[in-house]
């Protein structure tokens, strides 16, 4: 495009630097509460230093630790769970023209807008007479209400753009049905398994409200640990849990940032919906 | 009526060394058609987006009627682009896609609705005024692109590869629809392609661009006749190339000693000739007699590898002409001399 | 295999899964709003539940807090987010960063971001801070109320914070596909750059802009953890409400829940109908 002019390049400029003091703004009184001893107002910075809220916070009595692993098993369970189901279901909306795939569409997706609370309540009753409630298993089950979507929608993105003619050409030179999976299918739809993962881990790594009523207080994950600590005023060691929270998204965003460019097919997918 | 002139035009793109256009010079007289040749990434729509506006050159200028136009903002210049894949807005109706310019602006929606009405009879679209352009073959998508661009009446239009998404038959229509527009409306128009037959087809004259350099401006036989140099000739389909001694009328070389056209150069040099100008049978003037190496039948015409000595000779001719040759077989040839261009 | 079979064979676990847990989850709410409830005998529905949320003005006062916090946390995400699209698109000093910034909030849970917004926002966080250190005010209590408040401007803060980089990644990527080429179509048929933005890329980006904000006003409309951190006590939002009345020690208050839940489900799909209604009308013509 044409160059710019000095005032719009300055403007630019201007709103980048507010821009990422605004995003990173939120995250930083929760470092320094964790390394604070009794930060009073109106203190700037706290007076005295102290590793104590973590020391705690990583201590067996705290359950953190406990709770991180629990968190990282749901998660992964949900994640797994939403990959196996979502794909072949991505598939068929990606790839086929039926009668009714709108309304199937539909369906699939009416999770992403429909308000949370207003399912909760109810699987809580659905899941209460399977006697799932209060369980791990039930737990995972209901993360996959809010991480599917997200899959198929990824999904049907990366199938719409695949031409199933390479499975016809991989079996027609005498590959079986699952080295044609293996070898081609697979690899074709990998960044769309990655990225529809890291979406659908995501989403069940934040779930408050699904965890809280299902697991009905005796599945402790990392965010129920967080808001009661955050409601009982221990700022220190909520700020240290926190921390401990969002550390392994940001762990996981590293490693599969390549796979995020506005490039990966995947992210544009979303406007299809 | 625009005169547009672009003087020593260069574009660097930034993080790049190697300049995309090179101090590019052309003059393009009022109400010609002039065609920017080259291979893709010489630059071509580099200088058409400079000139539109929607990229800034690195140095240069670019003038219409000895006017710089450089500080004008892409939508004051009076020039519009129209792209290779058209670029219709798909969201809005064939019609509004016409009426864009208009509407931008700010003219009355009667007067819009009429004018449209009379670009779309002038594409010979009168009745699909109403469709979205998702809903229309390829050769109509470009009239209602033309249309788009003409309704605001540019001084000067560019066009991105015109005819090089088309089916054959479509070309020709559209090549005359172009032709007859542009004639008619007077509009200093320039177009670019990498493909030489459109270039020809199409071009009042015909700017051949190298390596982000200008190699040859001229009338489309020029390139055929006397390119500039051997890459000029080449890009042109050019294939016989002989290096030798001219002597002004004759000239020395493997093929023996062959007379030249007048006002040839003198010294070192390259002679070249086209395929289609190796005559089949015996001659008086530059007579020769090759071996037929190989030959490719290509329906209206049939290509020939002909060996002179040790130098590889291509010509084309009429299969009918050459139907008794046996390859391996003597064939005698003949170059007319006006047929002859020694490079320097 | 035809392919009918097919389609039904790769359909039928998600279906499976959203039956079962949404629509069952859905049904089984409805059922109980309506008093329904054959295994413990209830099997007379009636609309007594209804009845009590419609006619407590709590009730209504929560909706129009939640309503307000949905509608201006969406637009001005959506703004905002245009915004950030379209500076992230060009090359600057600071772009790696603030790309790298977006998809690292993404990560971010609600939660964390809603106790960082308290510990900026609140009477004694750090801008209170700030401005007692600048003389600007003496007690915690002399700072405006940003939290807890009746406006919801802390859990707006927070859906801002969270949503702009949602929906502005999914608006890059629309761009990114884009290209420039119809901006410089419009430009070169006389389009200024307001026109060009106004009249080609909105329109052009605009189902996915629609669908991303669809997805936040969805969202912010039914979550509980934000306002439940950030809100204040009375009229709570919605959702707030809804959680209280079904963990309410006394079991009849639990249809009343339910009711409120299904509410919130009609109220959410009869906004987003209009929204997306209006928006069509006034972006794609």
């Amino acid at each position: 495009m044409q160059n710019d002019s000095p005032w719009l390049r300055a403007f630019r400029g201007l709103a980048g630097a507010v821009l990422i003091v605004w995003l990173v703004l939120p995250l930083i009184p929760l470092a320094i509460w964790s390394f604070a001893r009794g930060w009073f107002f109106p203190d700037i910075l706290p007076k005295q230093w102290t590793l104590s809220a973590w020391e705690y916070a990583l201590s067996d009595r705290a359950g953190v630790i406990d709770s991180l692993g629990l968190t990282i098993g749901i998660s992964l369970a949900a994640t797994v769970l939403s990959i196996l189901v979502g794909v072949p279901a991505g598939r068929a909306l990606g790839l086929y023209k039926f009668r009714g795939k709108e309304l199937i569409e539909l369906l699939i997706l009416a999770p992403t807008i429909v308000p949370g609370i207003a399912v909760a309540l109810g699987i809580h009753s659905v899941f209460i007479t399977l006697g799932l409630n209060n369980t791990v298993g039930g737990v995972v089950l209901v993360h996959l209400v809010p991480t599917l979507p997200y899959m198929v929608l990824v999904m049907s993105g990366i199938f719409a753009n695949y031409d199933p003619a390479f499975e016809s050409q991989a079996r027609s030179l005498g590959a079986s049905w699952l080295k044609t999976f293996w070898y081609v299918t697979f690899p074709a739809i990998l960044p769309g398994i990655i990225v529809g993962g890291l979406f659908a881990f995501l989403v069940s790594w934040s779930q408050y409200i699904l965890t809280l009523l299902i697991g009905g207080g005796r599945v402790v994950t990392l965010p129920l640990l967080l808001f009661n600590f955050a409601t009982s005023g221990r700022n220190d060691i909520t700020g240290a849990i926190g921390i401990v929270y969002i550390l392994p998204g940001i762990i996981i965003l590293i490693l599969t940032a390549r796979h995020l460019s506005g490039r990966n097919g995947a992210v544009g997918g979303f406007g299809r919906i | 009526m625009t005169h547009v002139s672009l003087k020593d035009l260069t574009k660097v793109y930034p993080g790049s060394k190697v300049p995309s256009l090179d101090r590019l010079s052309l003059e393009i007289p009022t109400g010609e058609l002039t065609a920017l040749l080259g291979p893709s990434g010489c630059g071509k729509t580099t200088t058409m987006k400079m000139i539109a506006g929607l990229l800034t050159p690195t140095s240069g200028d670019v003038t219409f009627d000895d006017r710089s136009i450089l500080r004008e903002k892409p939508e004051h210049r009076g020039v519009v682009m129209v792209f290779q894949n058209y670029l219709l807005f798909p969201y809005m109706s064939v019609a509004d896609n016409i009426g864009f310019g208009l509407k931008m602006r700010k003219v009355d929606k009667s007067e819009i609705d009429r004018r449209v009405g009379e670009m779309l009879d002038l594409v010979k679209l009168p009745d699909l005024g109403k469709r979205r352009p998702s809903e229309l073959s390829g050769g109509q998508q470009q009239r209602v692109a033309l249309a788009r661009a003409l309704i605001v009446q540019p001084k000067v239009l560019l066009l991105d590869e015109p005819l090089s998404n088309l089916d054959a038959h479509l070309r020709f229509e559209m090549r005359d629809l172009i032709r007859s527009l542009q004639q008619e409306m007077g509009i200093t128009t320039i177009f670019v392609t990498h493909d030489q037959e459109e270039a020809v087809v199409l071009a009042d004259k015909v700017a051949l661009i190298l390596d982000g350099r200008l190699c040859q401006y001229d009338h489309a036989d020029v390139f055929y006749k006397r390119p500039a140099n051997e890459a000029v000739a080449r890009f042109f389909g050019g294939q016989n190339f002989i290096p030798g001694q001219s002597s002004g009328t004759a000239f020395d070389s493997a093929l023996g000693q062959l007379a030249l056209p007048q006002n040839a150069i003198t010294g070192k040099g390259t002679l070249t000739f086209r395929p289609e100008n190796v005559k089949i049978g015996p001659s008086q003037t530059n007579g020769l007699t090759a071996i037929l190496e190989d030959r490719i039948y290509l329906g209206t015409q049939t290509r020939l590898r002909l060996r002179v000595g040790e130098t590889m000779v291509e010509a084309i001719a009429n299969p009918d002409e050459v139907g008794d040759f046996e390859v391996g077989g003597p064939v005698p040839i003949h170059l007319p001399p006006q047929a002859l261009w020694v490079l320097q | 295999m035809s392919d009918r079979l097919k389609i039904f064979l790769l359909l039928a676990p998600a279906l499976t899964a959203i039956i079962v847990l949404f629509m069952g989850g859905l049904g089984i709410g409805l059922a109980r709003s309506l008093n329904y409830m054959p295994v413990i005998g209830l099997v007379d529905p009636n609309f007594d539940a209804y009845v009590t949320v419609f006619t407590s003005q709590e009730f209504y006062l929560s909706f129009l807090l939640t309503l307000h916090i949905s509608v201006t946390s969406t637009v001005l995400s959506s703004i905002l987010a245009i915004g950030a699209a379209l500076l992230l698109r060009r090359q600057f000093i600071g772009r790696a960063i603030i790309n790298f910034l977006f998809q690292l909030n993404l990560t971010v849970p609600h939660l964390v971001g809603a106790i960082g917004i308290l510990y900026l926002f609140s009477q004694s966080g750090s801008f209170a801070r700030l401005a007692a250190e600048w003389g600007m005010i003496s007690r915690p209590g002399d700072f405006p109320a940003l939290v807890f408040d009746p406006y919801a401007i802390g859990i707006i803060l927070q859906y801002v914070w969270k949503e702009v980089p949602f929906i502005g990644v999914i608006l890059l990527a629309n761009m990114q596909a884009l290209g420039e080429d119809y901006e410089s179509v419009a430009r070169s048929l006389g389009a200024n750059r307001w026109q060009a933005f106004r009249h080609v890329l909105l329109p052009l980006i605009f189902p996915g802009l629609l669908s991303a904000s669809v997805m936040v006003f969805a969202f912010t409309f039914g979550a509980y953890e934000i306002p439940a951190i950030l809100g204040p006590n009375y009229p709570a939002a919605l959702p707030v409400l809804a959680y209280r009345k079904y963990t309410d020690v006394d079991l009849e208050a639990r249809p009343e829940a339910m009711a409120m839940a299904i509410v919130i489900a009609l109220l959410s799909a009869l906004m987003i109908f209009l929204y997306v209604r209006i928006s069509r009308r006034n972006i794609r013509s």
